[in-house]
């Protein structure tokens, strides 16, 4: 115990440098996802058969292969059979890659929420809206898309918390996110070797953050609950 | 207006998508996005892997390079920068207070790459994907105590041995004295990194093996009690167990083998042979050995001639 709270600053510290390429990875892919998500369910929505058929198969190769494979073949495809190391080997080249790989997944299964959403809007309200005259982009940004923001929160809830926690496999192309700077002191780095206590001390992290993001999102339901 | 917007959204979600889905997609689009910058680094790039290679001839790319004949070598001094990938592995590659990597491996890394003229990046990478990154070219080379074991000199181009190193025996304090040799050991199960030259060990005695991801996995197997032992590297047992650390309960024992360290290239490389002249004008002019001496690895260090 003694021993812990000895390591405890240096342990900490770096755990934070760590968090903070968590943060910046869950950040950048919910403000790409988000969007890229909604024309993705555009895409598989659309009347022009060719473009939502092959959204389908685009959104079935992303949902259907492990994101861990998805981000090895981001990352290492372009060098390995390319012969072009697009991304680079520093830290900056990881990042983009695993963000790419992140929006992109992310986006095909955020597109088949907003889907749900929109396809939960009654018919019959853009039939009224028809009758009145509006176009159909009227009738979408004035009466469907907020009954359909409201809808998708608490499935978006549940995407938003697992990604928090998927960040990490983007270890795996050595992106130095928390759990790397947990596990580098199970072997040995700035002179704490062998301690286990820290790969484990950081899911107090993930627990606080998904903590934090389940009030705010709550928050937001409610927010978004005045009509019935 | 319908129409219109039907007809963006196909164009976005078609680039969206050649992106996205990797595979052959990453393969079309990925380098059109960074066409302008890529292509003045990557045309001398094109050229390097090849020279002297057969194994790296996995497709028709990689042929046509060979033709260019360009080196390693050059291609490395064309960009500037020797890229090292490395673990965080006292006392070989660890960082300091400051940040700056330092170590045995690290700064003969350092020095070698100034002999060439070039500055030098250290990457840290997943050990599992040492080959690929490789191959890659998302680093240059791999110098991290890495065991020279018949799979690394297959599938990477290797300097001489640098450092002795051992596979040994990990086991609780309390059982120390009942495990002192080779045949107590039948009936322990043990826990060894996947792919170590600890597993080719363990196997070669034809004891129950459970393969973990690290070398630190095993040994967190060993404390938590799910085997009875761990095989690891010395170098890396003497720093890893015993007072100070999570494994105050833990000691080593038997010495399986002994192995050397070396460096690896891409296959082909003729920086190999450049590091290899290196390591024998730093081992004359006793350079390499001061090194060894600040990281204590000193009595590890091979002689090179």
């Amino acid at each position: 115990m003694e021993l812990i709270l000895e390591q405890m600053p240096i342990v900490i510290r770096s755990l934070n440098i760590g968090f903070l390429q968590t943060l910046k990875l869950f950040a950048v892919t919910l403000l790409g996802a988000v969007p890229l998500g909604l024309v993705i369910a555009f895409g598989s929505m659309s009347r022009f058969r060719p473009l939502s058929f092959f959204t389908k198969i685009v959104v079935w190769i992303i949902r259907g292969t492990p994101l861990m494979i998805q981000l090895l073949i981001i990352y290492y495809f372009p060098g390995l059979v390319l012969g072009k190391p697009i991304w680079g080997g520093g830290e900056t080249g990881r990042f983009l890659a695993a963000s790419v790989s992140f929006i992109f997944n992310y986006a095909c299964y955020f597109s088949e929420i907003y889907r749900g959403g929109i396809q939960s809007v009654p018919v019959g309200q853009e039939e009224a809206g028809l009758v009145l005259g509006m176009t159909r982009s009227q009738i979408f940004f004035k009466v469907t898309l907020l009954q359909m923001i409201k809808r998708i929160v608490p499935p978006m809830s549940n995407e938003i918390i697992t990604l928090v926690k998927d960040t990490s496999l983007a270890r795996i192309i050595a992106l130095q996110e928390i759990i790397w700077a947990g596990q580098a002191f199970m072997k040995g780095s700035q002179g704490i070797s062998g301690a286990i206590w820290p790969m484990f001390f950081t899911a107090v992290y993930y627990l606080i953050f998904s903590g934090i993001l389940t009030v705010l999102l709550g928050w937001l339901e409610k927010k978004l609950d005045y009509f019935r | 207006m319908k129409k219109l917007m039907a007809l963006m959204l196909a164009g976005v979600v078609t680039a969206a998508m050649v992106t996205g889905c990797g595979g052959a997609d990453t393969q079309t689009d990925a380098p059109a996005e960074t066409e302008a910058p890529a292509a003045e680094t990557e045309a001398p790039a094109d050229g390097e892997t090849g020279d002297a290679d057969v194994a790296d001839t996995e497709n028709g790319a990689d042929a046509q390079e060979s033709a260019s004949g360009e080196s390693d070598m050059a291609y490395v001094k064309e960009k500037g920068t020797l890229v090292v990938g490395i673990t965080d592995f006292e006392p070989m590659d660890y960082k300091d207070e400051s940040g700056k990597w330092i170590g045995f491996d690290a700064d003969m890394a350092a020095a070698f790459a100034e002999s060439l003229g070039v500055s030098v990046e250290f990457v840290e990478i997943d050990w599992d994907n040492k080959i690929m990154e490789l191959d890659g070219k998302t680093i240059d080379c791999v110098w991290n105590g890495m065991t020279l074991t018949d799979e690394v000199k297959s599938a990477m181009e290797c300097s001489n041995a640098y450092c002795n190193n051992a596979q040994i025996v990990i086991i609780p304090a309390d059982q120390a004295d009942q495990y002192q040799d080779k045949e107590s050991l039948a009936g322990l199960s043990f826990a060894v990194e996947a792919g170590s030259a600890g597993e080719a060990q363990v196997q070669a005695l034809g004891l129950e093996c459970t393969p973990v991801k690290a070398q630190a996995d095993a040994l967190m197997e060993v404390a938590a009690k799910t085997s009875d032992a761990a095989v690891i590297d010395s170098l890396m047992a003497a720093a890893m167990v015993g007072e100070g650390t999570s494994y105050a309960d833990l000691t080593y024992t038997v010495q399986l083998n002994d192995e050397e360290y070396g460096v690896g290239f891409r296959k082909g490389s003729d920086l190999a042979q450049a590091l290899n002249e290196f390591f024998v004008t730093s081992y004359a002019d006793g350079s390499m050995l001061a090194t060894a001496e600040t990281y204590s690895v000193q009595a590890a260090v091979i002689e090179q001639k």
